[in-house]
């Protein structure tokens, strides 16, 4: 498994898309920190009425999302650019345990995601707020230990979603296959779901992906298309089967497929 | 040491590798000959255990590939030169192989300059024509520094030069004890290289042999063309010659065509012929050695075995 890790790890930080995929999603922390730095600048012309409904949450929260897609992309990646050029068999061949191979970018991947999901939940969170400085935001009320840890949570989904595009990627062999469901499953079913008919969208809406850290962190869906009936608990477990049960069908397809 | 028993392996409706048995030995450099669609590249992958045996086994060292530890240190295999990420930098290619296998990091330098790929180490992959990446593939094989070596069509992609280099590799490879499997559907390639054939067609076994034994077998003698062929055929008899009229079968289009009569002699070789046709003063047009026959014996021996044939318009 150490040679595996080894090898795994040395292969991503090889290659030049991974530096693309993180310079896109450090890219997006700048735009999201310039956003709150003109939200400042409006809040300061703003009447006292409208200043009440003024939300930064939205902001500080998008940048998790995009974050999300960014790393699944690095996921699909990680699995399909063996698949296309072949090297797949070259990494078998040198590694012959596949779901050791499987597990070891996993791990890697999965690192990877969450320490950028992190960088970018964190640092939207902690970078707006140092923007805003002390102009009293409605939603910005709490301390910053009270708020911190639902954007840490948030933080844990873009290693879900990465870890969700590198299952699809190992089960599809094709990057445009695998993008699409990952692109699919982060936004495009949830806003179908949303015009289901009552109760549906709002139960449905709780265990899509994207909604599941909101739930997790103890936080209602207010001004989302998704629902909120899950309790923390089932929020974070319906988190961890997003990443499991893909990754369980990835290992057995990866041990009765031919490489 | 390399051991294929009744090795057969069914892709749906196809089969690619039919009951295939043979062993491929240290020391030597065995050719492992068929046409295109033979099921050559099948076999190696699944000695490397990328594909799985319908039924039969493929065994490198006596077990199965896929229970190795780190294989790269026992086997050595070249598939498919293409297979690498073209954005990765040569040097980091293999860079992640010899993690892969703990193999010392100091290897990585060593062959890249044993392939003559040092100059090139820190540039990426995309860039590289074929005959680039077949050294690079051959580096990756040659990584582990195992004893069990397969490549499969090393030499497509390469210049004259780098030909001669892998056949001279190979050769090397071979005296130093290790075991050598090389496919190809070139047997003029093979016959310069290997010691060993083993030539399949359609999925099966269609000869293992060595090479000299096969040119033995399909030795065809010398095309000889006199305008007095009986005068000359006494002679050559009398010496201890079989000499037969006519060019002999499978020649090719122009032999023993033009001025004089055809002959095809057996037990004489060219200077015998020449010799004795001057002392008796019987004038040659031609005398063509018909012994290096080995890529018509290949053809010969595939002629059944060819999954894809053109039409002769």
């Amino acid at each position: 498994m150490t040679d595996a890790l080894a090898a795994e790890w040395y292969k991503l930080r090889s290659i030049r898309s991974t530096y693309w995929v993180l310079a896109a999603t450090a890219l997006f922390l700048v735009v999201v920190l310039l956003l709150a730095l003109q939200m400042a600048h409006i809040w300061d012309g703003l009447p006292a009425e409208r200043r009440a409904e003024f939300l930064l949450r939205p902001l500080q929260e998008i940048g998790g999302w995009v974050a999300g897609l960014c790393l699944a992309v690095l996921g699909v990646l990680s699995v399909t650019s063996e698949y296309r050029t072949g090297m797949i068999r070259t990494t078998f061949a040198a590694l012959p345990r596949r779901r050791t191979v499987l597990a070891a970018k996993a791990a890697v991947v999965g690192t990877v995601a969450l320490v950028a999901g992190e960088a970018m939940t964190i640092g939207s969170f902690l970078g707006t707020r140092l923007i805003i400085g002390d102009r009293p935001f409605p939603d910005q009320q709490a301390s910053i230990a009270h708020d911190l840890p639902g954007f840490v949570i948030s933080g844990t989904s873009v290693a879900m979603f990465a870890l969700l595009g590198l299952s699809l990627g190992a089960l599809l062999r094709s990057t445009a296959g695998a993008l699409v469901s990952v692109v699919l499953l982060w936004h495009v079913v949830p806003m179908l779901v949303f015009h289901l008919p009552e109760p549906w969208n709002e139960r449905i809406g709780s265990v899509m992906p994207s909604a599941l850290p909101r739930q997790a962190a103890g936080l209602g869906a207010d001004n989302s298309i998704y629902g909120d009936v899950l309790s923390p608990g089932a929020a974070a477990a319906v988190m961890a089967a997003y990443v499991f049960v893909p990754l369980g069908f990835a290992a057995l397809a990866l041990t009765r497929r031919d490489a | 040491m390399i051991e294929v028993r009744e090795l057969t392996k069914r892709y749906g409706a196809t089969t690619a590798v039919d009951g295939l048995s043979f062993a491929v030995r240290p020391g030597t450099v065995t050719g492992f000959l068929g046409p295109n669609g033979a099921g050559k590249t099948t076999t190696m992958r699944v000695l490397l255990g990328l594909d799985a045996a319908t039924s039969g086994e493929a065994l490198v060292n006596g077990g199965r590939y896929a229970s190795l530890r780190r294989p790269m240190r026992e086997v050595g295999a070249l598939l498919d030169a293409g297979a690498v990420h073209g954005g990765r930098r040569a040097f980091d290619h293999l860079g992640w192989l010899a993690r892969s296998n703990e193999i010392a990091a100091g290897r990585v330098t060593e062959v890249l300059e044993q392939v003559g790929l040092a100059g090139v180490a820190r540039r990426r992959v995309g860039g590289f024509s074929l005959g680039m990446r077949q050294r690079l593939g051959i580096a990756a094989a040659l990584l582990g520094d195992p004893g069990v070596l397969m490549f499969d069509e090393p030499v497509n992609g390469l210049d004259p030069d780098g030909v001669r280099w892998i056949r001279e590799l190979m050769r090397g490879l071979a005296a130093a004890g290790r075991t050598v499997l090389i496919s190809s559907h070139l047997m003029s390639e093979m016959e310069l290289t290997a010691d060993r054939l083993i030539i399949i067609g359609r999925g099966r076994l269609i000869a293992d042999t060595s090479v000299r034994e096969l040119a033995d077998r399909f030795r065809r003698g010398v095309l000889v063309r006199t305008p007095r062929p009986a005068d000359l055929t006494a002679v050559l008899a009398a010496a201890g010659g079989v000499v037969e009229s006519g060019p002999g079968v499978g020649s090719g289009p122009g032999v023993g065509s033009g001025p004089g009569g055809a002959l095809t002699v057996a037990g004489l070789d060219v200077a015998a012929i020449g010799d004795m046709a001057a002392a008796q003063g019987i004038p040659l047009y031609e005398v063509t050695p018909r012994s290096a026959s080995l890529e018509e014996a290949y053809m010969e021996l595939t002629a059944g075995g060819a999954e894809f044939r053109a039409v002769a318009s």
